[in-house]
């Protein structure tokens, strides 16, 4: 193997770029072809892909401590709390959820007609994360999930395994929305929760493909066959993105 | 207390709405600046001060990126003021990088991968979390909100107040430290 001073050192840059699925499609073709002849640049590809891996699988979240978003809360005044007993932990999450549940409110009519669904779908999702567990089955199999929801829905919804595409499923839950019982799957990415709603194609039914923020989460709708979906999370918009890519192009079970 | 009730609600709902959905980001992204638990806390409970007070200025667009800024900036001065740490000017940085990487380090000597990508990926918890303490901030900044957050080159450019292409150099040298550290074995 020759010395790697033939690498260009700029080709080192946008490998990682690359990995992140960052280059433009023309610049990506040129990197892959570069790297399929120097084998210095494959094998810090190589390690830059494992890397990224043991990143996600290993470093332990930092999740937010329940006393820190208390006195937050309290800060701000989201919650008029003088001091507490113990239990105020516990009565502060009913507090956020009164709170937002107002807003909420307020907002739901503000808005165009057609998104009205968004909004729900965004509500069923913090509602679920207020919930002592974001799902009614707890689940990352696909074939204990889908039977769950046969009996209490009219129709099951197509459960796909996106463990590959780093989006392990965690479970299912029922929301109400728009006064019908709507299927919710619930996938995760890291510490973050990405819930998709499948509801028959009516009215409600977003265009081709849709894209909203509601209330600081990101939204992705769009139709397949006779069912619309609708994707929410705290995610970036595109990550959430990637995963309604990843979702829609999943073969069926 | 003192501007009118009515705005005061308005702020707090639009607090809510933009600021509480990433409090647990901006909870970890100070966590990760400061390496420090309470400080996290505190940097995020100046951090929401802030985001409050300058909430009518919220454009509406990206809100974890908002809110990201200006945690990050929070955390920046918080580390100037605690001198925990010695906040090095990124200039600084990338005159040394640049006197010493380049050419051969920037590398592997002509070694094939296997050996060092299986170190890597057999490296725990505790030695990746200590690698990436020990990058200098601008990079640390970047690779959190790159790989433990999950923002993209545009959003992080937001946040960091830096040119992509700026976002782009810093990631590949933060992660071709975190390689030569964790790639190492010992």
């Amino acid at each position: 193997m020759t010395t790697n001073d033939n690498t260009a050192p700029d080709d080192r840059l946008l490998l990682h770029a690359l990995v992140d699925g960052e280059l433009d499609p023309a610049s990506a073709l040129g990197l892959e072809r570069r790297i399929s002849t120097d084998p210095a640049l494959a094998a810090e590809r190589s390690r830059a892909e494992a890397l990224r891996r043991v990143l996600r699988d290993k470093v332990t979240p930092r999740p937010l401590p329940a006393h820190v978003r208390l006195r937050v809360e309290r800060t701000i005044g989201l919650r008029r709390a003088r001091a507490r007993p113990s239990w105020a932990a516990l009565a502060a999450s009913i507090a956020v959820a009164l709170m937002v549940g107002s807003a909420t409110t307020y907002l739901a009519f503000a808005p165009a007609r057609g998104d009205r669904t968004a909004e729900a779908v965004a509500d069923g999702h913090l509602r679920a994360l207020i919930a002592t567990q974001p799902f009614d089955i707890a689940s990352s199999d696909r074939h204990t999930v889908k039977p769950w929801f046969n009996g209490r829905i009219p129709q099951a919804p197509r459960v796909v395994d996106l463990t590959q595409a780093d989006f392990p499923l965690v479970g299912g839950r029922i929301d109400v929305i728009g006064g019908e019982t709507v299927p919710t799957l619930v996938y995760r990415r890291r510490q973050h929760l990405i819930s998709v709603s499948a509801m028959a194609d009516g009215k409600a039914a977003p265009p081709q493909i849709a894209r909203r923020a509601v209330r600081g989460y990101n939204l992705v709708g769009w139709r397949d066959g006779g069912t619309a979906y609708w994707a929410v999370s705290d995610l970036g918009a595109g990550e959430l993105e990637s995963f309604v890519q990843a979702f829609r192009g999943a073969p069926a079970e | 207390m003192n501007g009118d009730r009515v705005s005061d609600e308005d702020d707090r709902r639009r607090f809510a709405d933009v600021v509480m959905p990433h409090l647990g980001d901006a909870y970890a992204l100070a966590h990760w600046l400061t390496g420090d638990a309470a400080d996290a806390d505190d940097v995020v409970q100046e951090a929401s001060l802030r985001a409050f007070r300058a909430i009518g200025a919220y454009g509406g667009r990206n809100a974890r990126a908002w809110t990201l800024t200006i945690v990050r900036n929070t955390a920046l001065s918080w580390l100037t003021k605690q001198r925990r740490r010695t906040v090095v000017p990124v200039e600084d940085l990338e005159a040394v990088e640049r006197a010493q990487a380049l050419p051969g380090r920037n590398g592997v000597q002509a070694s094939p991968a296997t050996p060092e990508t299986e170190l890597i990926a057999k490296a725990d918890a505790a030695r990746l979390e200590a690698a990436i303490a020990e990058l200098p901030l601008p990079f640390r900044e970047t690779l959190v909100l790159r790989d433990l957050q999950g923002l993209d080159y545009r959003e992080i450019a937001e946040v960091t107040e830096v040119p992509v292409g700026t976002v782009m150099s810093r990631l590949a040298r933060a992660r071709r430290r975190l390689i030569d550290t964790i790639g190492r074995g010992e």
